[in-house]
């Protein structure tokens, strides 16, 4: 019960220093107001977003369709409320399953060291120098991609590396202090270590590079998208990006198809990124002091 | 020395099994896929008008590649063909070689990307420099580190989306696509090459913005770290001209790792920028992939993503053998 009120105590000056941190909260703002316009516009929009030949086709903005209609004669605004809920459950998925399995990895290889250590940090090597595009592009090539889950597991084979790397580090230096020693003269077993000693030292530091991996994630998960090997039965912003190039949207002059879901994406990225920096200095207090 | 022979050997090693889990990658992944290669060849190809002459293709196929026998047999046989530069032919070009067509794109991009890189690389460290040198007093300096951050998150095929609506679609300046104009035919003329460089205008401004933020950050907050070093204040209370105190001490020492930057990034330079070729049809690795996609040209995919894994492994493991020979202060990577 103790540690539990200790946890309550922790997770409440996490709390006050967030709130405190500027650039942490610019970025939560954002990403939060972004989130509840696309689900109140969602909630708004009476028709299917992704029916083809609703309406009249490539209209530009106008009352009835703020953000035009594409070559299908869908509405852009209605696509783009639907898509960024899709892109984002894929880019909190991937970076879910790459941050747990990379923190197993990443938790074993450090903890234990000797050859379990060498065995997966050689493993966790190769698909950090392994460059990623191409590989996850013959994979995709290879399956074919029709819903968003299938799109999140490809690009969970290599969310993990970098999380695993990190977390080796981690443990690597908590390992040595004397609160381990403690726990361990005292006759504790190596999971109770693990997740009674070393875990609470982790959890905010995972928290901080949660956000990069998303951002990481949504950011990839585009660059797959536009190569066409994205979600074929469904929409996400990286789709929305693909079809407009594939109908050739910018030589017809319909920014109001391409464009919204490059703002997007930009503006998702840098809520996360903010929060991620915001994050940071928290959890590395020198940071702040190295301005900019 | 012999710290320096461990290092080489370990970073063979670690090439070795990158490059074994490339081809195993490669080589498995199209056999585990439900539907049989072969099969869909033969189906593309009728559709084609290849009407006979079919079952002997099939038969080559089965000999070159071992299809018959076991996974193992098959395996050494893919390597044996592999290592005749055999990477087996286009289905959509039929009979044109997977390997001729790789060697058609490969000069593209690695000219556009060699030349972006290194310039992008100067212009940032430079400019890097500046900023970090002028950083606290002046606004203008100040400003520019928050603006090259969220450069940094646009992800650069969407830089190059923009530009192409900025300068080639609403301005009308530059081409909107290709390397060089429709029916010409390449050849060593200056009339030729003026006409690429033209069209590789867009493409290398696209790949330079974006990639600018990195150089400037990093090479901004190395004169920022060296700006507190005892030589720079000796330099100052010698009394020497500050634009002197700047490039001769502390842009030199600040050099070092910008280099190894540099070195690994034109490493990286066959799987860069492959998503800006998509935009601009820059007849590069990239937008061979992208054509071998959409045309489901299996050979093609497989054979371009694994020339791509094979150069940027080489190339990261040329540069890992020579660097400690330049900077002796790299700790061979022992812990």
């Amino acid at each position: 019960m103790a540690r539990l009120a200790e946890l309550k105590l922790m997770f409440k000056s996490m709390l006050r220093e967030l709130s405190g941190n500027r650039k942490f909260m610019v970025g939560f703002t954002l990403f939060i107001a972004i989130v509840i316009v696309s689900y109140v516009g969602r909630a708004l929009t009476p028709y299917d977003p992704l029916a083809a030949g609703m309406f009249p086709i490539d209209h530009p903005p106008c009352p009835e369709h703020p953000l035009g209609t594409d070559s299908l004669g869908r509405d852009v605004l209605a696509q783009l409320f639907f898509s960024v809920e899709q892109s984002l459950i894929v880019g909190f998925t991937v970076a879910t399953i790459g941050t747990l399995v990379g923190a197993v990895i990443g938790f074993l290889a450090g903890y234990y060291g000797g050859v379990v250590d060498l065995i997966l940090r050689s493993f966790t090597d190769i698909f950090i120098v392994i460059p990623m595009l191409p590989i996850l592009i013959l994979i995709a090539s290879m399956v074919r991609v029709v819903s968003i889950w299938m799109t999140a597991t490809i690009l969970s084979i290599f969310a993990w590396a970098w999380p695993a790397r990190q977390v080796r580090a981690q443990v690597l230096s908590l390992k040595e202090r004397d609160f381990v020693y403690m726990a361990r003269l005292s006759g504790m077993g190596s999971f109770e270590i693990i997740f009674r000693e070393l875990m609470p030292h982790m959890l905010q530091w995972l928290g901080a590079n949660f956000t990069n991996s998303v951002v990481w994630a949504i950011l990839t998960e585009a660059g797959i998208e536009f190569l066409g090997l994205g979600p074929q039965k469904t929409m996400t912003l990286g789709m929305m990006l693909y079809w407009a190039m594939y109908h050739a949207a910018v030589f017809r002059g319909l920014w109001w198809w391409w464009a919204p879901p490059i703002i997007t994406i930009i503006l998702i990225a840098t809520s996360l990124f903010l929060m991620h920096v915001g994050l940071d200095e928290i959890v590395n207090p020198r940071l702040r002091t190295r301005g900019g | 020395m012999v710290s320096y022979l461990r290092y080489l050997a370990q970073r063979l090693l670690s090439f070795g099994g990158v490059v074994l889990v490339a081809l195993l990658i490669n080589f498995i992944i199209p056999r585990i896929m439900p539907g049989d290669p072969i099969t869909t060849i033969i189906m593309r190809l009728s559709f084609q008008g290849a009407m006979y002459g079919t079952e002997e293709l099939v038969e080559e196929y089965k000999r070159m590649f071992g299809l018959d026998k076991d996974w193992f047999t098959q395996f050494i046989c893919y390597l044996r063909e592999l290592l005749h530069g055999n990477l087996g032919y286009s289905i959509v070009n039929f009979p044109t070689k997977v390997s001729d067509m790789i060697a058609k794109a490969l000069p593209w991009t690695i000219g556009l990307l060699s030349v972006t890189t290194v310039i992008s690389w100067a212009l940032g460290s430079v400019i890097g420099a500046i900023a970090g040198w002028k950083g606290e007093k002046s606004k203008f300096w100040g400003y520019l580190a928050p603006i090259a951050l969220v450069f940094q998150i646009i992800p650069y095929f969407m830089l190059a989306i923009i530009l192409v609506f900025l300068f080639a679609y609403l301005i009308q300046i530059f081409p909107m696509s290709g390397a060089y104009s429709v029916g010409r035919i390449p050849t060593m003329s200056l009339d030729f090459i003026l006409d690429v460089i033209w069209h590789s205008i867009l493409p290398a401004l696209s790949i330079i913005i974006s990639s600018l933020g990195w150089w400037f950050l990093s090479m901004r907050s190395m004169i920022i770290m060296t700006k507190g070093e005892d030589y720079i204040l000796m330099a100052e209370a010698k009394g020497l001209p500050e634009r002197e105190i700047l490039w001769r001490y502390a842009f030199r020492n600040a050099l070092l790792p910008q280099v190894t930057g540099l070195a690994l990034a034109l490493g990286n330079i066959v799987s860069g920028a492959l998503l800006t070729e998509i935009v601009f049809a820059y007849p590069g690795m990239g937008w061979l992939l992208y054509n071998a996609i959409v045309n489901v040209d299996y050979p093609v995919i497989q054979g371009v993503v694994l020339i791509i894994v094979l150069s940027v492994c080489t190339a990261t493991f040329i540069i890992d053998v020579i660097y400690p020979l330049i900077d002796p202060r790299v700790r061979y990577g022992v812990e």
